[in-house]
């Protein structure tokens, strides 16, 4: 079921073309990067409300200047081992559904905005079962510096937590 | 002229601008035109030749064809429509119309394809004419049916052409609801005044402009519906028949049907075509045609009065000019107007309808803003004054003792707290419009049980949260239907206890502190609280060695569970459902109560809050962490006394408060917050009552009361069991809202689990 879900959108994304603009950040060791245009605006870590029953993942809420936001760790949202937060840690603010949505994700550190052209993308690797749900990765772009691995945010934040929650 | 009218000539010529931008497709031209029509038409007798008039009418039927489909939109046809248009305009400049001119005309609107009826348009004798005048009106009411039948058949794909102009639909749809509103408001207080006609003014205004907007949507049925009641009116409004009872049944009938037909095209926009309903109106027009027919030789002697202009010879065949003395005062002619408005929604006029000024200067002006706009504003002058206590709390401009900036300060305060208040009034709205709706409640209620009720209302200008409105609307109803079905007697039974044989039934708002009250108070039988004493006895509600006051047992009734069972009717008649009520009232943070005195009738109060974007609360800290209860809720807080501490089988806790035994909830345990304080001795418990249940939270510390803001936690963390939603503390962090309901339900299903997985 999870595959064949993974499959879809990525049957439709290959329609479109991922080059573009690209805002990168590290967890651990790895290089993600998110499309610029979701980005609404980075902040340093500040004090997080934290809300009962949720996910693990999810930190809790903030106040962006009069707004509530919830924050989501990416390390845990990815399942991989949660680190202290410290100055370089940052949260990116992202625009999900068209701006209804702002979301904040936790990440080590952010790095710069790349500019990725068609030939250097390769559709994301099959990992089988090692790697549940794949389906947010857009695909992988091989820089110079390093393979920066293109996600989807929509898909990350996309479902409500609640709806997630059930499953657990 | 001096009211706006324009001369004959000079919508002409209007009319001959305006087909010649009309392009096939663009139905809003045609309805520009439609609207110049009905104008002319409006003008009345002796400003327009009678003959003339006649032309116009075909011509307008023409265009509502065009608008139904009926008749093809090709460049040809609007080609053929202003040949039209030309002939009528030498006819009105030359001021007699020949044989001719009706040849011409004819000849030209044929050729659009246009059955024109036969006679309609010659001048002869005055049978004829009359015949003329008659064929023109059925043509009108007939050219509606064969097209709609049409429309049947082809049915969804063209029904739902309305679909095209979303934008626009929108606007009719609420705009429609509005007018119906006020048709019915207007119905109501024509029947305590039957012959201001004024007020059958406003009621025929709505209906038309409904059905002229509807026509050009394409909406037909609601077209064909609303232009049936619209002539029925137009009878009464020239005096043709009197507004009776029947008329007024038939006009709020027709009402309620419009009201559900636009209700299922907001849905059908909103969610689809898969939502579109058919409706069958025949009912309605049926009853309306067979009235009119019965009161219809009025009409048919009407049309004779209007006749000799026409035919008595040429030499009364001449335009009256537009301004003359002579032209009879007729009726205010309501058409002109509306059409009017119809013409500014669609194109930037310069012609600013002069109505509109007349109107704002009796009900101010006022916009409509987007809700989402105003709830920025709300939220950025929230955040201006967090801000602002932040930087006073500065310990750096604490230290600074200079009167000056403590007197800007407080300055400063005064302004945003000045700008809160009016950004938080900007969604208030008064709660007359909610109260008129009981009018027409009461008035069938009371005609269905043969009671005789008045209702009085007091305190419609009361303003309440623009979004209470709705949430208020159903507990009204029902506690106003208990009031009439059940609280006020028959008049031969009030004659008995020497009440007068009319029940009162006051509906009055008012603002109490932080409070809106709203009070619903009848004159009847009142609550007989003996009975429901006994059955709070049989129920176990209550014991029977248990002291407790008659006021106390009478809010019983508002127990779930107290009235399911069996009806309450043959106790007290009392009560049926009013758990529903206190429920619906308690989602809107209020509180509801009775207060009966046999025999003399019953009072309820609802307590409602100012507005549903601020809650009244007690910040509390459990841990790390800081919770904000809602006032209305907690009954008190104490610190725990050992000695009235109970468990069962070690775990369910239970506090005992009053002789209650109330359930504990450990909120750190429920919230798994680690740093807590997890002896219950130590901490402090807040007693909250929701929905009758009582439940005892365990919080480390309460922090104080606070009036906070509420905002939700996003789509991404909605349904959070137990959480209302979140709020910004002075100190600029979050702080989340519990939802009682929710909590009591996670602790009950909590503990289940708890116990389960050990």
């Amino acid at each position: 079921m999870g595959a064949i879900r993974a499959e879809i959108p990525n049957l439709v994304r290959t329609v479109h073309s991922l080059a573009g603009k690209y805002l990168t950040f590290s967890l651990a060791d790895e290089d993600y990067g998110i499309e610029i245009l979701k980005v609404r605006e980075i902040i340093g870590v500040m004090e997080i409300t934290s809300v009962p029953h949720t996910p693990i993942f999810v930190k809790g809420v903030i106040n962006l200047r009069g707004r509530v936001i919830p924050i989501i760790d990416l390390r845990l949202k990815f399942e991989m081992e949660s680190r202290e937060y410290d100055d370089r840690t940052c949260i990116v603010v992202v625009d999900v559904h068209n701006g209804s949505l702002l979301v904040g994700m936790v990440v080590d550190a952010v790095s710069e905005v790349i500019a990725v052209v068609d030939k250097e993308i390769e559709p994301p690797p099959t990992f089988g079962v090692r790697l549940g749900d794949a389906g947010s990765i857009l695909g992988m772009a091989k820089m110079a510096s390093g393979v920066k691995i293109l996600i989807d945010v929509d898909t990350i934040v996309g479902v409500g937590v609640a709806l997630e929650f059930q499953d657990i | 002229m001096a009211e706006g009218k324009r001369a004959v000539s000079v919508i002409l010529d209007d009319m001959a601008l305006k087909i010649m931008l009309v392009e096939p497709g663009n139905l809003i031209g045609v309805g520009e035109l439609l609207a110049c029509a009905e104008e002319l038409l409006s003008l009345g007798e002796g400003r327009v030749l009678a003959a003339l008039e006649k032309m116009v009418e075909v011509f307008k039927s023409a265009l509502e064809q065009v608008i139904m489909n009926s008749l093809p939109d090709t460049a040809e046809n609007f080609d053929a429509l202003a040949q039209c248009i030309v002939c009528m305009q030498e006819v009105s400049r030359r001021g007699v119309v020949t044989e001719q001119d009706f040849d011409r005309f004819s000849q030209v609107i044929t050729a659009t394809g246009f059955v024109l009826a036969d006679n309609t348009l010659i001048i002869q004798g005055q049978s004829n004419s009359i015949g003329g005048e008659q064929t023109v009106n059925t043509e009108e009411g007939n050219s509606t049916s064969p097209t709609s039948k049409a429309e049947d058949k082809s049915s969804p794909v063209v029904n739902l052409d309305f679909l095209q102009d979303k934008e626009l639909l929108g606007g009719f749809i609420e705009e429609a609801f509005d007018h119906l509103e006020s048709i019915e408001v207007n119905v109501l207080e024509l029947e305590q005044r039957p012959d201001d006609q004024e007020i059958i003014n406003n009621i025929f205004r709505p209906f038309h402009t409904i059905k002229g907007v509807s026509g050009f949507l394409n909406l037909t049925i609601i077209n064909k519906l609303a232009h049936t009641t619209e002539n029925l009116l137009d009878d009464v409004r020239n005096g043709v028949r009197p507004m009776d009872s029947t008329v007024i049944d038939i006009v709020l009938n027709v009402g309620d049907q419009l009201r559900e037909m636009v209700e299922n095209v907001k849905a059908v926009l909103e969610n689809g075509p898969g939502e579109y309903k058919e409706f069958d109106i025949n009912p309605f027009t049926q009853r309306i045609d067979a009235l009119r027919t019965l009161g219809g030789e009025g009409s048919g002697e009407q049309g004779a009065e209007s006749l000799p202009a026409t035919s008595s010879g040429s030499d009364a065949v001449s335009i009256v000019p537009d301004d003359s003395p002579l032209a009879p005062e007729r009726v205010d002619p309501p058409v002109q107007p509306v059409a009017k408005e119809i013409r500014t929604s669609q194109q930037k006029d310069e012609n600013t309808p002069v109505e509109t000024e007349k109107k704002s200067s009796k009900m101010g002006v006022s916009i409509k803003v987007d809700v989402e706009k105003l709830d920025g504003l709300v939220n950025a002058v929230g955040e201006l004054v967090i801000m602002q206590a932040m930087v006073r709390q500065n310990p750096l401009i604490g230290k600074i003792s200079d009167p000056k900036l403590t007197k800007d300060f407080s300055q400063l305060s005064r302004i945003t707290t000045e700008l809160q208040k009016t950004a938080m009034a900007m969604r208030m709205v008064p709660i007359r419009q909610t109260f008129q709706k009981m009018t027409r409640l009461v008035r069938d209620l009371s005609r269905k049980s043969g009671k005789m009720v008045d209702l009085v209302m007091v305190g419609e200008d009361t303003e309440i949260d623009r979004n209470m409105v709705d949430s208020i609307y159903d507990p009204l109803v029902h506690m106003i239907r208990n009031s009439v079905d059940h609280g006020v007697q028959l008049p031969d039974e009030r004659k008995k206890n020497g009440k007068p044989s009319t029940g009162t039934v006051k509906l009055s708002a008012y603002q109490k502190g932080g409070n809106i009250v709203i009070e619903i108070e009848d004159d009847g039988s009142g609550l007989n609280s003996d009975k429901i004493r006994k059955k709070a006895l049989e129920r176990r509600l209550i014991r029977s060695e248990e002291n407790i006051l008659d006021s106390e047992v009478n809010n019983l009734i508002f127990l779930p569970g107290f009235s399911t069972a069996d009806k309450i009717t043959d106790v007290s008649g009392r009560g049926v459902g009013m758990d529903v009520v206190k429920k619906a009232v308690e989602k809107l943070r209020g509180k509801v109560e009775v207060i009966s005195q046999p025999g003399q009738g019953s009072q309820f109060v609802i307590r409602l809050p100012l507005t549903l974007a601020i809650i009244d609360g007690i910040v509390v800290r459990v841990g790390t962490e800081r919770y904000i209860i809602p006032t209305i809720a907690i009954q008190e807080s104490m610190r725990p006394d050992s000695s009235k501490y109970n468990t069962v089988h070690g775990r369910g806790e239970t506090l005992k408060v009053r002789d209650h035994l109330v359930p504990v909830i450990r909120l750190f345990e429920l919230f798994g917050i680690k740093e807590a304080n997890k002896d219950l001795n130590d901490s402090i418990v807040v007693v909250i009552e929701n929905e009758g249940r009582l439940r005892a939270l365990m919080v480390d510390e309460l922090l104080g009361k606070q009036e906070v803001v509420i905002k939700s936690l996003g789509g991404y963390l909605k349904d959070i069991p137990g959480v209302a939603g979140g709020t910004i503390l002075g100190d600029g962090r979050v702080g989340l809202i519990l939802d009682l309901a929710g909590l009591i339900a996670v602790s009950d299903g909590f503990k289940v689990r708890d116990v389960e997985s050990e």
